[in-house]
């Protein structure tokens, strides 16, 4: 299968400190691919490194087979790799339909003097990713908020909202930055469900990074597991259940013999 | 009846009691009372102590605003009457004490041959005693205190009787209402041809007040003009991209120099046409806008303002300098600017000028509109939000920042060749930092971002100073009071941006199979 992102080595370092350290990441096209770890292993930060938000100290990042790296996170967008964000920014004081246009910003053709003469071209692209905006703000189940301001809308609207957005730039690659944090368990589900629905209807691949288990083990295809800014796992959702190097790390050192006991004795129980 | 309810009361006393303090030191009482005297239609000379009557009118409405407050400390629970009696009376008691002990010391000073000039020049002896209502420093005093303490009263009293009528004035404004849905007010509202007739009356008034109101009125109009165009240029620059640029009358400078160099004959005999001149020097200033934006707008907040506030300082020195005195006259300034002509015929005079300032300014604000409706104003204002994003998003903000700049400072430009050609002159000092902060001023005060805003912030900064010259030297003070007054009651500004409705219903059958062909397929 095609891969479409691939980092070589990324590392970022922040003075001394090694926030992400020589990872390697192979994502295949049309997977969701999940990033989990405990706080502070650096996953939003290799997320920042994919979007070029940081530049890594050592390493590549490949999409499509192309460097992305030390390229302004515009044209990073242009390329199709949009993304969201773990505490959500939104363009507060514009309208949810504003929002989603921003979006379209990269695959717009008209200029400053066509708007200033209302050309046809122009006008006909305005109400194109007008209707567009709409189609993807009753996609996301936000029919009928497009005209609020977005800091007006509940929490949950304003995550669906950041995706929206990021779908609009036709991203080929979507980074979701815990796009489950504080919702209710309902919430939570109707977010999976959706997030798979974004990758079954529009063929787009998905990066997640997710501290609800259940939602990682139900819809993940691959999860890397980082730990003080270094893979420690990767396999399938089963594979790193039982590994005992990703237990460890969540629960600390000697975790991994304890649940191994729980485990047996549960199971020489029943 | 709470302790803490009292001493709140008490403490808004003693603010009002220094507010009464500090306008006596800097002798605003006296100008104040003063103009009240010539409100009320009686004579005042110059530098005659007006008569006390007017003082007491003066602090009656202070006293009542401060028994008023006092009542009125928590919007939420009902009011009753012993309540707003007891903490109007303690904070009418407080300011008057407070008020007292100055006019005690101060008078007291004074009767001792103190002559406090020597500190504070406005306390003259005449105005300590009018301060001690001409009565001995005790009888003074001991009037202050129970004049305050009465006013307190009375004010608590009509916050008392307006909250209770609150109610029947809720009632009223809803029959008024409901009965002008249902008579023809209700139709005239929403009707698009209203805002016509309105754009007409407006457009009239545009036409006949130029001729009727005289030459002093037209300069002062066609100054608010030109700030209309310089806060629709910095209104893009900071209302809609968001970039704190503090040096914008630079580019005021370059489109006044601009104009004046190739249209005077001092210094280089570049007598050019009007109108030539004029697009010239909207030109350079968009460009000169372009050159200083390539190297700046990489920088973000407190460091591009600092950076645009020097360069702003730079302009106006080097305009200035004895480096450039043969190029641009140095201090002198240029002199002899031309003026507009056309087939011709030369428009010199005071209304001339205003409908070309009025010409130009209705052009800006279609201009303006235009682009701050389109996907421009839109990649500019998600910039002004939130940067960062705005980039991760896909808008390239270095070139929507570049171009904010360039066409704001093309205004500022146009405003800058018309402020020349109409004075006939220009010179470094026309184009101090002070302008820069009074565009500012004016784009935060209507309210960033909108067009209607800037046009009536132009009206308040440029035309109220106006109005207010009858209060002479306390003019700027009362003035920038009202600034803070305005901005406490409407933080957002005086007319606050909207932004439009867009959402378009979306037919069932079309979804969700629209939504993947055209997000998935337009690759």
């Amino acid at each position: 299968m095609k891969t479409v992102l691939e980092t070589r080595h990324v590392s970022k370092i922040f003075g001394g400190l090694v926030a992400v350290n020589k990872v390697d990441l192979v994502v295949p096209e049309g997977a969701i691919a999940s990033i989990i770890g405990p706080n502070g292993a650096g996953k939003t930060t290799l997320f920042n490194c994919i979007s070029g938000f940081y530049k890594p100290e050592i390493g590549q990042v490949l999409f499509n087979g192309e460097s992305i790296h030390g390229m302004l996170t515009d044209k990073i967008a242009a390329k199709g790799i949009a993304r969201t964000y773990q505490n959500i920014r939104l363009f507060k004081n514009m309208t949810a339909v504003e929002n989603i246009m921003v979006g379209f910003e990269p695959h717009l053709e008209h200029g400053w003097v066509a708007a200033m003469l209302k050309t046809k071209g122009y006008q006909k692209e305005e109400k194109y990713i007008i209707k567009e905006a709409s189609h993807l703000l009753h996609y996301v189940g936000l029919a009928g908020l497009g005209d609020h301001l977005a800091l007006n809308l509940p929490y949950g609207a304003q995550r669906r909202l950041e995706i929206a957005r990021a779908l609009a730039n036709q991203p080929k690659l979507l980074l979701l930055d815990e796009p489950t944090a504080g919702m209710n368990p309902q919430e939570t589900d109707d977010m999976k469900n959706f997030i798979r629905h974004i990758r079954d209807d529009l063929g787009i691949t998905i990066i997640l990074i997710e501290h609800d288990m259940r939602v990682v083990m139900d819809i993940s295809d691959q999860i890397s597991v980082l730990d003080y800014g270094q893979k420690i796992a990767e396999g399938t959702p089963k594979e790193i259940q039982a590994n005992p190097r990703v237990i460890e790390a969540y629960l600390g050192p000697g975790a991994a013999a304890l649940s191994e006991k729980y485990r047996k004795e549960k199971t020489h129980d029943a | 009846m709470n302790k803490q309810s009292l001493q709140k009361s008490a403490a808004s006393g003693l603010v009002f009691g220094i507010i009464v303090i500090f306008l006596a030191l800097i002798g605003f009482t006296v100008v104040f009372s003063g103009l009240i005297q010539k409100v009320l239609g009686q004579s005042l000379g110059v530098g005659q102590i007006p008569r006390i009557g007017n003082f007491f009118i003066f602090l009656g409405f202070l006293g009542i605003w401060n028994g008023w407050r006092a009542a009125r400390q928590d919007s939420h629970e009902s009011l009753t009457l012993p309540k707003v009696l007891l903490r109007a009376f303690v904070a009418g008691l407080s300011a008057g004490v407070l008020v007292m002990v100055y006019a005690v010391v101060v008078g007291g000073l004074d009767a001792r041959g103190v002559d406090m000039r020597t500190y504070l020049s406005m306390l003259s002896s005449d105005s300590i005693k009018f301060f001690l209502f001409n009565q001995s420093v005790a009888m003074g005093g001991l009037i202050h205190v129970g004049f305050s303490t009465l006013m307190a009263v009375v004010g608590g009293l009509l916050a008392f009787g307006s909250e209770k009528s609150q109610e029947q004035v809720k009632a009223t404004r809803t029959k008024v209402q409901n009965w002008s849905q249902r008579t023809w007010l209700g139709k005239v509202q929403g009707n698009p041809y209203v805002s016509y007739v309105l754009m007409g009356v407006v457009l009239l008034l545009l036409v006949l007040l130029p001729r009727t109101w005289g030459a002093y009125w037209n300069y002062v109009m066609g100054t608010v003009g030109i700030y209309v165009l310089l806060g629709l240029g910095l209104n893009i620059i900071v209302g809609l991209s968001g970039q704190l640029v503090l040096g914008y009358v630079a580019f005021f400078a370059i489109g006044a120099y601009t104009f004046a160099l190739t249209t005077s004959p001092e210094p280089h005999n570049l007598v050019w046409n009007f109108w030539i001149a004029l697009a010239v020097s909207v030109v350079a200033a968009a460009l000169s806008g372009v050159l200083i934006g390539l190297p700046i707008l990489r920088l973000r907040g407190d460091y591009l303002a600092i950076v645009t506030l020097g360069f702003g300082e730079i302009i106006r020195i080097l305009l200035k300098s004895d480096l450039l005195k043969d190029f641009t006259m140095g201090p002198r300034g240029v002199r002899n600017i031309a003026g507009p002509t056309l087939f011709g015929r030369s428009f010199t005079s005071d209304v001339d000028y205003m409908y070309i300032i009025i010409l130009a300014v209705l052009l800006s604000v279609f201009l303006a509109k235009r682009w701050q409706e389109s996907s421009i104003g839109r990649a500019w204002l998600s910039i002004s939000q939130d940067e960062t994003v705005a980039q991760a998003t896909g808008v390239d903000t270095y070139k929507y920042k570049l171009l904010a700049l360039s066409l704001g400072a093309a205004f500022a430009g146009l405003g800058g060749a018309l402020f020349a050609s109409r004075n006939q002159f220009t010179g470094p000092e026309d184009h101090a930092l002070m302008v820069s902060i009074n565009v500012l001023c004016l784009v935060i005060v209507g309210g960033m971002g909108s067009i209607p805003g800037i046009v009536l912030g132009a009206f308040v900064l440029k035309g109220l100073p106006e109005i207010l010259r009858e209060l002479e030297s306390y003019r700027l003070l009362v003035f920038g009071a009202l600034l803070v007054v305005m901005m406490i009651i409407r933080p957002e500004g005086l007319w606050p941006a909207r932004r439009p409705k867009l959402e378009r219903p979306v037919e069932p059958d079309q979804e969700p199979a629209a939504v993947a062909i055209t997000v998935g397929g337009k690759q």
